[in-house]
């Protein structure tokens, strides 16, 4: 008698653990309560906001830079919405790294946490695939009116495919879904840009570099 | 002897005794086991339930994004927001687009967005600037004919308010009053209605903005 009971008892407590656990994972499921996770340094998700940052910066800049070399609108206009967005983007990038009192700097030279490592040069300010050179931004600051426009959007292309190449790292690697759906939103209007800027180009009788 | 007879009887007897009382603390002990087994087990099933049942909403929303691909479709919420099922495009074109729904929800649109910081328009505005301003974050107000005047005003004065909104009359609307986010849109009662700060608070730079980041200000102003 006592043992049949004390088996019906373990089956009823290993029944209310799986309960339990059905529960949890169901309030789990309804997303409340998420504690938000905290990457590592060297993770995909660190690696991507301060990589990412750095990339975005040359972007904002070059765009300054074609604004006052030409009185073009729908340059100066696209130059205005690339400034604006990737100025924002990587102060969200900056302050994830914030918020995960995470460095914004590292040892490893970029796009380590791609495992491109031996892939980048760093040549004259370049540091990352995409990146025009020091060299590029300073003849560009001296070009005007519709050589400055081509010049724009051929580094700005270029800078493009380096900047989808890596957020398309991130959305295989990331793990924190803010920064996954962060790069994936770049990774679909980076490349609707590419197109638009290939437009342009030809409107202007030149082409991209390859 | 004779009372070591009797003691021993008595001793039997209390033995006896005690054994029915432990039987019967024994079938009690087993019946409410039994019992909350069974209110476990019922617990475990309902739970189950709701999970399988989460599981299968989420497979099904998403089979049916699948199934629409191009034509895509609105499915409704329990918060009453109707979100687009299907691809939306996001290429720059300057010709007009046929967008399936009035307001248009996302798609295909003009290299340049309407200002959205906050702006209200007392005519009609291309559709195809405005879905760039979807694109990047904004939440466009939308009335017809058929809206009450003092809607209008209440509504124009919250726009005016509020950094990425937008807000312009469009006769072609079937409801009054229509908020619209990328992806997303739902109608309204009017200015009070709580459903209006619900989608502002939920759409406006929310988590269905294509393009995070990307400015309301520098595009079309009219």
């Amino acid at each position: 008698m006592r043992r049949p009971a004390l088996a019906a008892g373990a089956v009823a407590a290993v029944l209310v653990v799986g309960a339990a656990a059905g529960w949890a994972v169901t309030s789990a499921a309804d997303g409340e309560e998420r504690a938000l996770p905290v990457p590592a340094a060297d993770s995909a998700d660190a690696g991507f906001a301060r990589d990412m940052a750095v990339h975005h910066q040359q972007a904002v800049e070059m765009s300054y830079v074609v604004r006052d070399r030409t009185d073009d609108e729908e340059v100066r206009r696209l130059a205005y919405d690339i400034a604006q967005t990737q100025a924002n983007q990587r102060g969200m990038l900056l302050g994830w790294l914030d918020l995960w009192e995470l460095p914004k700097v590292s040892a490893d030279p970029p796009m380590t946490w791609m495992g491109m490592r031996a892939m980048t040069a760093g040549e004259d300010g370049a540091l990352m695939p995409g990146m025009a050179t020091d060299a590029e931004m300073e003849r560009l600051g001296r070009l005007n009116g519709r050589q400055a426009e081509v010049f724009y959007l051929q580094l700005m292309t270029a800078h493009h495919r380096g900047g989808v190449h890596m957020a398309e790292g991130c959305v295989r690697a990331c793990e924190v879904e803010a920064g996954k759906r962060l790069a994936q939103g770049m990774v679909e209007g980076q490349e609707s840009e590419i197109r638009l800027m290939a437009g342009m180009l030809r409107a202007r009788g030149a082409a991209a570099r390859p | 002897m004779g009372s070591a007879n009797k003691s021993s009887a008595s001793r039997t007897a209390r033995i006896e005794e005690m054994r029915r009382a432990e039987q019967a603390r024994e079938r009690r002990n087993r019946i409410l086991v039994v019992a909350a087994s069974v209110v476990v087990v019922a617990g475990l099933v309902a739970g189950g339930v709701v999970l399988v049942r989460a599981q299968s909403d989420d497979g099904r929303s998403s089979s049916a994004a699948d199934d629409a691909k191009s034509a895509g479709k609105f499915v409704t919420g329990a918060d009453g927001v109707r979100a687009w099922k299907g691809e939306l495009g996001r290429e720059h074109v300057t010709k007009s687009v046929n967008y399936p729904v009035t307001p248009p929800v996302g798609g295909d649109h003009n290299p340049v967005w309407m200002n959205c910081d906050g702006d209200v328009y007392e005519d009609e505005i291309n559709a195809t600037n405005a879905v760039h301003s979807l694109e990047h974050g904004a939440v466009w107000v939308t009335y017809n004919g058929d809206a009450p005047k003092a809607d209008v005003e209440a509504l124009a004065a919250k726009v005016k308010k509020t950094p990425y909104t937008l807000m312009s009359p469009v006769d072609g609307q079937k409801d009054p009053i229509v908020l619209t986010a990328w992806g997303h849109q739902r109608t309204v009662k009017g200015a009070a209605d709580p459903a209006v700060d619900a989608f502002l608070e939920k759409f406006v730079q929310g988590q269905q903005t294509p393009e995070p980041g990307a400015a309301c200000t520098g595009g079309l102003a009219k």
